[in-house]
């Protein structure tokens, strides 16, 4: 297990070494002068030249890749052009707000997607299993957006249950659940599609399983060998693709920040792209991008504690 | 001003006056709160990002700048543009290069940085003019020689030449806001997003990156009060985002987008008033005559006889905003009644065959928003009826900003561009940026006319009226001459409130905090 989990960890710093190399490409490829957007029109040449040098964009690209790079592994990752203060703050200040919000969306996903997919299984090929599987693919096919909108329209406009817009009033957990509802819904949908499906799938598997027969044969009650004996291993592969859908998830929290006039990770993104914000953008996408790989190797190191063959394979 | 209002009990005021709903009322406080008129909860199209009056980079900046630093002076909730006295109990000019101003007493700094001074006035507007500073509000002090401090509470302002936009664009602005020597030198020199040595109506009490600002009402000013204990600023860039907002109850006021507000004219949301204000915002068509397809004037005329321009803005503004005939805004000196050219396809047909250019190719590039996206296609028509082709380019706002400038690699590929800028009531702030000097900065069409400089620069220190709408007038007739611009409109500035406030608007629309009211 330990051979496997040092070798899984090499490969996630190989990911992120990538990914950071990959961004900063795309960043030096964009059109626009970051410092005429930052500073506007009433700049002068010498403040957007001082502005250039504060950026970094004087240097070489190598060297501004360089040291982009060595800081960012000692946790430097620079300064926020505008206001001066260190990106990492500006980041982990809208952090919580992306995962709390990624969270609600798993919490919708896991929530209604198990017991959809399980109920499902054990009635597979009535009514109630073709509802679920329509309805799966329904989800799915709707765009996170569209969803967004619609929800905010029917439940904040039109009958006024929900709030529109915000996080919530700081330190009160109570406002900011409720404010969370609707994102995260907008954000976790499509995913109980996805999740109804896949434990549909493995549920039917394990239920054909040896050691569920055996179980019944002995006469154990039918509940308990489902969520007791089937459901306990049908869940493995859910937690993979979770961890995949983590990544999506970040995705679509950018249109649910934008929407829901939210704050958070990804609506930061999206305005410092737009204002060329550079350092901001690669640091944000780099914390980002460590977390999304932290949890997915969190993911992969569980499966390969739970299933030997996993671990064997690698 | 036009006001669009319908009263109505609202589903939300119905659910809180009801105890069944009483938990429901409980779960949104701020709703219910923001409905007694203690708090006022609007929306800013920015977060901000500097509090320093010289280095202020947005509008929803100045807002709060100026209700947490006062100016001298700041204009007047209304119609019309005038100005009224915060900081200063009086305030006059002199003769052309003194202004005298005496500061109101009992004013006072936080954080114990005692009371407010003339020595605090000259220190505010010396180290915003000071180049040493880099300030890109320097220019709006460009005429000052020094601030003389007479007494405790009075000082002269001296100017090097006469500036006659001082009234109109530097003296009601975050340029007259008065900053604390001492804190300022104290924190070294400038002020980032935690504000030292607060003095105005309000303060400054919380800001949530992202989320929201909030103002308080500044127990120790003595003067005309703030209409409300507070003010929550939340900042939401999409305009539909936020009539969404609006139209749930979670805010009290927002500006709406020009698309929406036929619809919200029509049917407001109850206990709602729509409102449309002129804007000082001018939209264009340049054309940049350095570009090799459009160095003939003859083109460049047949572009401006081609578009008809009634249709561009009835399309892209939903019948909104009307069509605008220069640089300058409605009622400054300077707007015009038409320009010197029509729409009229035969001519453009006919100075394209004069030209050669039958069978021509262009690109347009505009900024990625809806409204730019109808006109540019309702251009597009309007060119391919006379024979020119026109591939529409959309950018982003990061690429679009830089496309003309001269710093680039595309300034001089730059074919035809619409643009949007936006000015202070002075007419000298439109005619700035089409200046020889703004050739590959802002001026992207390359318009390079010695006559427009010189009136340009005559303007600034004429104050005859009369005189200075005739130049003014004159310089847009030689933007004309040029080929190279086909104005469009004015746009206009739409706001939505409920009916239990009275909004602090100046004319064009943008917000004055300290002037918003409990109806």
């Amino acid at each position: 297990m330990l051979n496997y989990a040092v070798k899984r960890l090499g490969l996630s710093v190989a990911i992120v070494s990538l990914a950071m190399f990959l961004l900063f490409c795309m960043i030096y490829l964009v059109p626009g002068d970051p410092a005429s957007v930052a500073l506007g029109p009433r700049a002068t040449e010498a403040m957007k030249e001082a502005m250039r040098v504060r950026m970094g964009l004087d240097q070489p690209v190598w060297v501004q890749f360089w040291n982009f790079f060595t800081g960012a592994w000692t946790g430097d990752l620079g300064e926020e052009v505008l206001s001066g203060r260190p990106v990492l703050d500006v980041v982990l200040e809208q952090l919580p707000y992306t995962l709390v919000l990624i969270a609600g969306g798993i919490s919708w996903s896991v929530a209604l997607g198990i017991p959809l997919g399980c109920w499902a299984a054990i009635n597979r090929g009535s009514f109630a299993d073709r509802l679920v599987g329509i309805l799966s693919v329904a989800v799915i096919a709707v765009p996170s957006f569209v969803v967004a909108i619609y929800a905010l329209l029917i439940f904040a406009v039109t009958l006024q249950w929900l709030p529109a817009i915000g996080a919530g009033e700081p330190g009160d957990v109570g406002d900011q659940l409720v404010h969370l509802i609707l994102p995260s819904l907008a954000v976790g949908l499509g995913w109980v599609g996805y999740i109804a499906r896949m434990v549909r799938a493995s549920m039917l598997e394990v239920l054909e399983a040896s050691h569920i027969r055996t179980a019944r044969a002995f006469g154990l009650p039918e509940r308990l060998i489902t969520y007791r004996y089937a459901l306990t291993i049908a869940i493995l592969p859910t937690i993979t693709l979770l961890g995949i859908g983590i990544g999506q998830m970040l995705s679509s929290a950018v249109f649910a920040e934008i929407v829901f006039a939210r704050p958070g990770v990804g609506k930061l993104v999206y305005d410092a792209i737009l204002t060329r914000n550079f350092p901001l953008v690669t640091g944000a996408v780099l914390v980002t991008t460590v977390i999304f790989v932290l949890l997915n190797l969190i993911a992969d190191l569980i499966v390969g504690a739970l299933d030997p063959r996993v671990r064997s394979s690698f | 001003m036009t006001n669009t209002h319908k009263s109505g009990l609202s589903r939300r005021s119905f659910l809180a006056s009801t105890g069944a709903f009483g938990a429901a009322s409980m779960a949104f406080p701020n709703m219910a709160i923001s409905q007694d008129g203690t708090i006022l909860t609007i929306r800013s199209y920015s977060d901000l990002q500097i509090l320093d009056p010289a280095f202020r980079l947005s509008l929803p900046e100045d807002d709060i700048i100026r209700a947490i630093f006062p100016p001298l002076i700041e204009p007047v909730s209304g119609d019309v543009w005038e100005w009224k006295t915060v900081a200063a109990a009086s305030i006059e000019q002199l003769d052309d290069l003194t202004i005298a101003f005496t500061l109101k007493d009992d004013m006072g700094f936080t954080d114990g940085y005692g009371e407010v001074t003339a020595d605090d006035v000259k220190f505010s507007i010396e180290r915003m003019a000071d180049p040493a500073n880099e300030s890109p509000y320097a220019g709006d002090w460009a005429a000052l020689k020094e601030v003389e401090v007479k007494d405790r509470l009075s000082g002269l302002i001296h100017l090097t030449n006469k500036f006659v936009p001082l009234w109109t664009t530097t003296l009601p602005t975050p340029a007259s806001c008065i900053l604390s020597r001492r804190a300022v030198d104290e924190i070294g020199g400038r002020i980032e997003t935690v504000p030292v040595a607060q003095s105005g109506q309000y303060l400054l009490h919380e800001w949530v990156p992202k989320q929201r600002t909030i103002l308080k009402r500044n127990p120790d000013w003595k003067h005309e009060p703030g209409g409300f204990d507070e003010i929550h600023i939340i900042p939401i860039e999409d305009p539909a985002t936020a009539e969404r907002g609006f139209e749930a109850g979670d805010l009290d006021y927002t500006w709406t987008s020009v698309s929406s507000l036929p619809r919200l004219k029509e049917n407001p949301p109850a206990g709602s008033v729509v409102l449309e204000k002129p804007s000082l915002a001018y939209v264009w068509l340049g054309l940049n005559q350095d570009n090799e397809a459009l160095k003939d004037i003859r083109i460049r005329r047949a572009i401006q006889h081609a578009i008809d321009r009634q249709t561009v803005v009835d399309a892209a503004y939903f019948g909104a905003a009307a069509v605008g005939n220069g640089i300058i805004a409605p009622g400054l000196p300077g707007s015009r009644d038409s320009v010197t050219y029509d729409y009229d396809p035969d001519k453009a047909r006919a100075l394209l065959a004069e030209a050669g250019a039958e069978g021509l190719s262009v690109t347009l590039d505009i900024l990625n928003q809806s409204e730019r996206l109808t006109a540019a296609q309702v251009i597009q028509a309007n060119l391919a009826d006379v024979g020119i082709a026109c591939e529409i380019k959309q950018n982003d706002s990061g690429t679009f900003w830089s496309l003309g400038s001269k710093d680039g690699d595309y300034f001089m590929d730059l074919q035809l561009v619409l643009s949007r800028f936006s000015m202070q009531p002075d007419p000298s702030w439109a005619t700035v940026w089409f200046t020889p000097e703004q050739v590959g900065v802002w001026n992207w069409e390359r318009f390079d006319n010695a006559e427009y400089k010189e009136l340009h620069d005559k303007g600034l220190v004429e104050s005859d009226p009369a005189r200075r709408d005739e130049m003014y007038k004159r310089m847009q007739a030689l933007m004309d001459e040029s080929g190279c611009y086909v104005f469009l409109t004015h746009e206009v500035v739409g706001a939505i409130h409920k009916d239990t406030i009275e909004p602090g608007l100046k004319p064009n629309g943008e917000s004055l905090l300290s002037d918003f009211r409990p109806a």
